[in-house]
């Protein structure tokens, strides 16, 4: 912990808090928001927290930028200066702010301090995960043990949790009638239109290893930063990232909407289903060290490594089932038609 | 002094918690609002993951070998950061991701209907 850079990221992290807040141009504000989640990836990769940064850096800077820049290019770009008469409004939010912030700074003198070792925190459970993950489940990333097996009931419902936001911006967004034509929103300067072939050589020569690197990622969770979550979301990048390179259809013909939602719910269903066969043969749900009865030449700790990488697969599919979905939806206002 | 590097951390993650809900409190309009939100709740994982942070610890992944039992060495526990808090934040982050889908759907959902996105014409047609 070098506390000067610590300290320079920190501010540099703030800068773009506020300047994301302050601009005016929604799309300049999104690529800010962009920058900020990239200096937290390198804030907490300093904090130690390699696996949080991987996903920081794949969802934050990567996915939630393209998010936000899909829903400006459906809306407007500009945010409009506010009629008169509402500072009372703004001046009563300062006040809330400021309250809030000086209720949490008073709770917060208590607090132990920064990166010491006799925290709460670090006394209770997580000494056991330390010292026993390789012991009990021949994992040597505790994260990805911790994750997938000692809390695979959390991991399970966060997964539930993911598919069931995909279901609810298919509710809220997506249309079946072909109504008014598209007409581009007013300032329309995101997309021409014409191919550029620069680009699409590019983003098609990289798609494959994109992809190549996200199932590594997938499948070495066990031994180095990556996993299910991290994995699904760059399988996901790519298809996205052919969607704004190519056009809309050419990824709707690859993976259309009744496969997103097919592969969202199968991912869950691995998941449920090796908790459920671990129930089934004898143990407690998610106890994967049962499945060395199924799994041939395995004792019952490589079996628990094993059954975390059946459900990463399974977290893998729908995680990125559910990012190209939302991104369909999003960035097509649910009419399926046209994307950036 | 030691007591300030032992807590200017929080102070800082504080000042972030008050940019975000500023922006979702004052900000008219709703994309503001949203990239508010997410600036909140990376403040709030951005505290979680400093309470897993410790003194000259390292990556929380165990130096080993290849193969079956390559490592016998005792493991000491101060050596390692706290891994819970990443798992905790790791699954969070991958959430926020589809809280931003939805806050964002609605947005839309809401320009279809009223054409824009800035609270105070909404709430003039609302009326």
């Amino acid at each position: 912990m070098i506390w000067q850079l610590d300290l320079s990221v920190l501010t540099l992290i703030v800068i773009c808090a506020f300047a994301t807040i302050m601009v005016k141009d929604l799309l300049s504000a999104a690529i800010i928001f962009g920058a900020y989640s990239f200096l937290m990836c390198l804030l907490w990769t300093e904090m130690g927290a390699v696996d949080v940064a991987f996903t920081e850096a794949s969802v934050g800077a990567g996915v939630s930028t393209v998010l936000f820049i899909a829903a400006v290019y459906q809306t407007s770009r500009t945010v409009k200066p506010r009629k008169s008469g509402r500072g009372l409004a703004k001046i009563f939010a300062l006040l809330a702010t400021l309250l809030t912030g000086l209720v949490l700074l008073i709770a917060e003198a208590d607090f132990p301090g920064f990166a010491d070792l006799s925290s709460p925190a670090s006394l209770h459970v997580s000494p056991y995960y330390i010292t026993q993950t390789l012991h009990d489940t021949n994992v040597p990333n505790m994260v990805t043990s911790v994750l997938a097996d000692y809390r695979g009931y959390d991991t399970m419902l966060e997964t539930v949790v993911i598919f069931t936001a995909g279901l609810a911006v298919i509710a809220i967004l997506r249309r079946y009638k072909k109504d008014q034509p598209f007409t581009p929103p007013e300032p329309y300067i995101l997309s021409k239109g014409y191919p550029d072939t620069i680009i699409r050589f590019v983003a098609r020569q990289l798609v494959p290893f994109i992809q190549l690197f996200a199932l590594y990622v997938v499948a070495h969770g066990h031994h180095s930063p990556g996993g299910g979550f991290q994995g699904g979301v760059i399988l996901g990048a790519s298809f996205i990232l052919l969607a704004i390179s190519y056009d809309f259809k050419t990824v709707l013909g690859i993976m259309n909407e009744k496969w997103n939602v097919l592969l969202g719910n199968l991912g869950v269903l691995i998941y449920a289903g090796i908790g459920f066969l671990c129930l089934g043969l004898g143990a407690n749900f998610l106890d994967y060290s049962i499945l060395s009865k199924v799994l041939p030449a395995t004792d019952r700790v490589m079996a628990r490594s094993h059954g975390m990488l059946g459900i990463e697969i399974g977290v893998a599919i729908a995680v990125m089932a559910i990012v190209i979905s939302i991104y369909l939806n999003v960035v097509s206002r649910g009419k399926y038609d046209k994307g950036l | 002094m030691q007591a300030i590097i032992s807590h200017y951390n929080y102070w800082i993650y504080i000042l972030l918690m008050m940019i975000g809900l500023y922006a979702m409190l004052a900000k008219n309009n709703l994309i503001k609002k949203v990239i508010g939100m997410s600036i909140f709740q990376t403040a709030i994982i951005v505290f979680y993951v400093s309470i897993s942070a410790k003194e000259h610890a390292s990556i929380p992944i165990i130096a080993h070998g290849h193969g079956h039992g390559a490592v016998e060495a005792a493991i000491d526990v101060a050596h390692y950061a706290n891994p819970l808090p990443h798992v905790l934040m790791l699954t969070a982050i991958v959430v926020s991701v589809g809280t931003l889908g939805v806050a964002l759907a609605i947005c839309l959902g809401i320009y279809r209907r009223y054409n824009s996105l800035e609270e105070d014409e909404i709430q003039e047609q609302l009326q």
